[in-house]
């Protein structure tokens, strides 16, 4: 965007988004060490912060992993997408309070330095019963770590976008860590096998939300379009376009998100300036395009955001014959301001075309 | 053994980057990439820890830009 950066940039959406998040964490953690305390007075209050703090943790990996695949399963979700950095930076800070204070509690305690302690006091790396757990635990807090310190935009572009991305997918190889973390550790000293089954429905469903919204993805931009004329493409027809959403195309290996707003057709370029973003998985929010990842916004009728900010995406020409949409995947040079195709009201019936 | 000598060169670098952050985002923030212009504290302060672990990539480009625009 235009402005200068700031540490973070709050708006009332996002506060209210935080402060859910802050609640939600304290009041998790209260009610855990709370719950313990009356059924284990014999824990320590280190040892209920550490569960607390764990569980929490792998609780909000969870939720951070299902947000993609679900808001392309089901829009309803697209609030929780908005602002998730947020929520891996709350992730984050929680699982290290719980990786700190499990330091403080196993390591600290002699005169070895606690990181060496981390890796030597158990080295029984080719046991499963005895596997010491906690180095893939601290392995994936590094992980969560470099995400959590590069997450402000100036290192999206000081590292590149390409670069930035394939730091974030390495969540994977963390979440992979956590999860025989959790596994490995909880059959050192577990007998209750609740936490053991709560983790492996959480990793089940996620692989299945995952490959349910990967096949849709993949199906919708495998579809082949056949109807060409004059350089249009027959896309769908009028009424498939939900008011102030989108449906997107994948014609000729380019994205192009078509738009209804005030019962007229708009295409844009799917991929938002700031990040890629997927636009057409956005709705309009006061007449403008609002990106569902960091809500940065164009304008429909030209593709630019509006002032004082400078980004501008291409635009398509779209046409409306009868209930058939028609669109040309030949771009027009970002921001080329067009207008909407009007959408015939089938009962007037009458054949207008406004381009 | 090997890990504390591991330890021992992460911390190094580590201090090395912090070294480097000061000036970095007092100064060289402005010079390689504009919008940092005028960026608020909060914003310098909140990239401090990732100076720290990236800065020979910054020291680079501060190299870099400090010979395009005096
Ligand atoms: C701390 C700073 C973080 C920022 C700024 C951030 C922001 C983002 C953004 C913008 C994307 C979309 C990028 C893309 O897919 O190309 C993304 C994707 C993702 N983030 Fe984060 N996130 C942060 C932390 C985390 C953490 C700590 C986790 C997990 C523990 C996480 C999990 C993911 C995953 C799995 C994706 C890709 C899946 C998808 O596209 O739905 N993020 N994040
Ligand atoms: C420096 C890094 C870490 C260390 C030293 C560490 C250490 C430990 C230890 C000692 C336990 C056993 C706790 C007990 O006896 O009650 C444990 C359990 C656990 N850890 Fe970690 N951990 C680290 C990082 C992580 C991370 C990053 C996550 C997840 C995001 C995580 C999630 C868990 C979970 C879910 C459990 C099971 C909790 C329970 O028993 O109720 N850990 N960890
Ligand atoms: S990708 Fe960040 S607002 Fe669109």
């Amino acid at each position: 965007m235009g402005a200068s950066y700031l540490a973070v940039g709050w708006n009332r959406q996002k506060k209210i988004y935080d402060w859910f998040i802050f609640a939600f964490c304290a009041l998790y953690l209260t009610t855990f060490i709370a719950v313990t305390a009356l059924y284990n007075p014999d824990y320590t209050f280190e040892t209920a912060l550490i569960r607390s703090t764990a569980t929490l943790a792998i609780l909000l990996l969870h939720v951070i992993l299902s947000i993609g695949p679900l808001t392309r399963i089901n829009k309803k979700f697209l609030p929780l997408l908005y602002n998730r950095r947020h929520l891996g930076v709350t992730m984050f800070s929680v699982a290290l309070i719980h990786g700190s204070f499990s330091m403080l509690q196993f390591h600290a305690l002699g005169n070895v330095n606690p990181f060496v302690s981390l890796f030597t006091s158990n080295t029984q790396y080719n046991s499963v019963s005895q596997f010491p757990f906690q180095a893939l635990g601290f392995f994936a807090l590094v992980i969560f770590f470099l995400m959590a310190i590069t997450s402000h935009d100036f290192w999206l572009h000081t590292l590149s976008p390409k670069i930035w991305k394939a730091l974030h997918m390495f969540v994977y190889l963390a979440y992979f860590l956590v999860i025989m973390h959790v596994m490995l550790g909880v059959v050192q000293y577990e007998t209750n096998p609740v936490l053991f089954v709560m983790v492996l429905a959480g990793a089940a469903t996620l692989v299945t939300l995952h490959l349910v919204a990967g096949t849709k993805e993949v199906r919708k931009d495998n579809r082949i379009f056949k109807l060409k004329k004059e350089g249009f493409v027959y896309v769908c027809e009028s009424q498939d376009v939900p008011d102030n959403c989108a449906k997107i195309f994948c014609i000729d290996k380019e994205r192009i998100a078509l738009f209804r707003f005030e019962n007229k057709l708009y295409a844009i370029h799917n991929v938002c300036k700031h990040q890629g973003g997927p636009l057409g998985e956005g709705q309009i929010i006061d007449g403008c395009i609002t990106c569902p990842w960091h809500g940065y916004q164009y304008l429909p009728q030209n593709g630019q955001s509006p002032p004082p900010f400078k980004e501008k995406v291409s635009t398509y020409i779209v046409t409306v014959e009868g209930s058939q949409v028609w669109l040309n995947p030949q771009p027009l040079p970002e921001g080329t301001e067009r207008s909407g195709a009007a959408i015939i009201i089938p009962d007037k019936q009458i054949i207008e075309n406004v381009q | 053994m090997v890990i504390s000598i591991v330890l021992i060169l992460i911390v190094t670098y580590l201090a090395c980057g912090l070294l480097f952050a000061i000036p970095f985002v007092i100064k060289g923030v402005d010079k390689i990439d504009e919008a940092a212009n005028g960026g608020s504290i909060g914003f310098r302060i909140i990239i401090i820890p990732g100076a720290m672990v990236f800065w020979p990539l910054l020291l680079k480009k501060w190299i870099k830009q400090g010979g395009h625009k005096k």
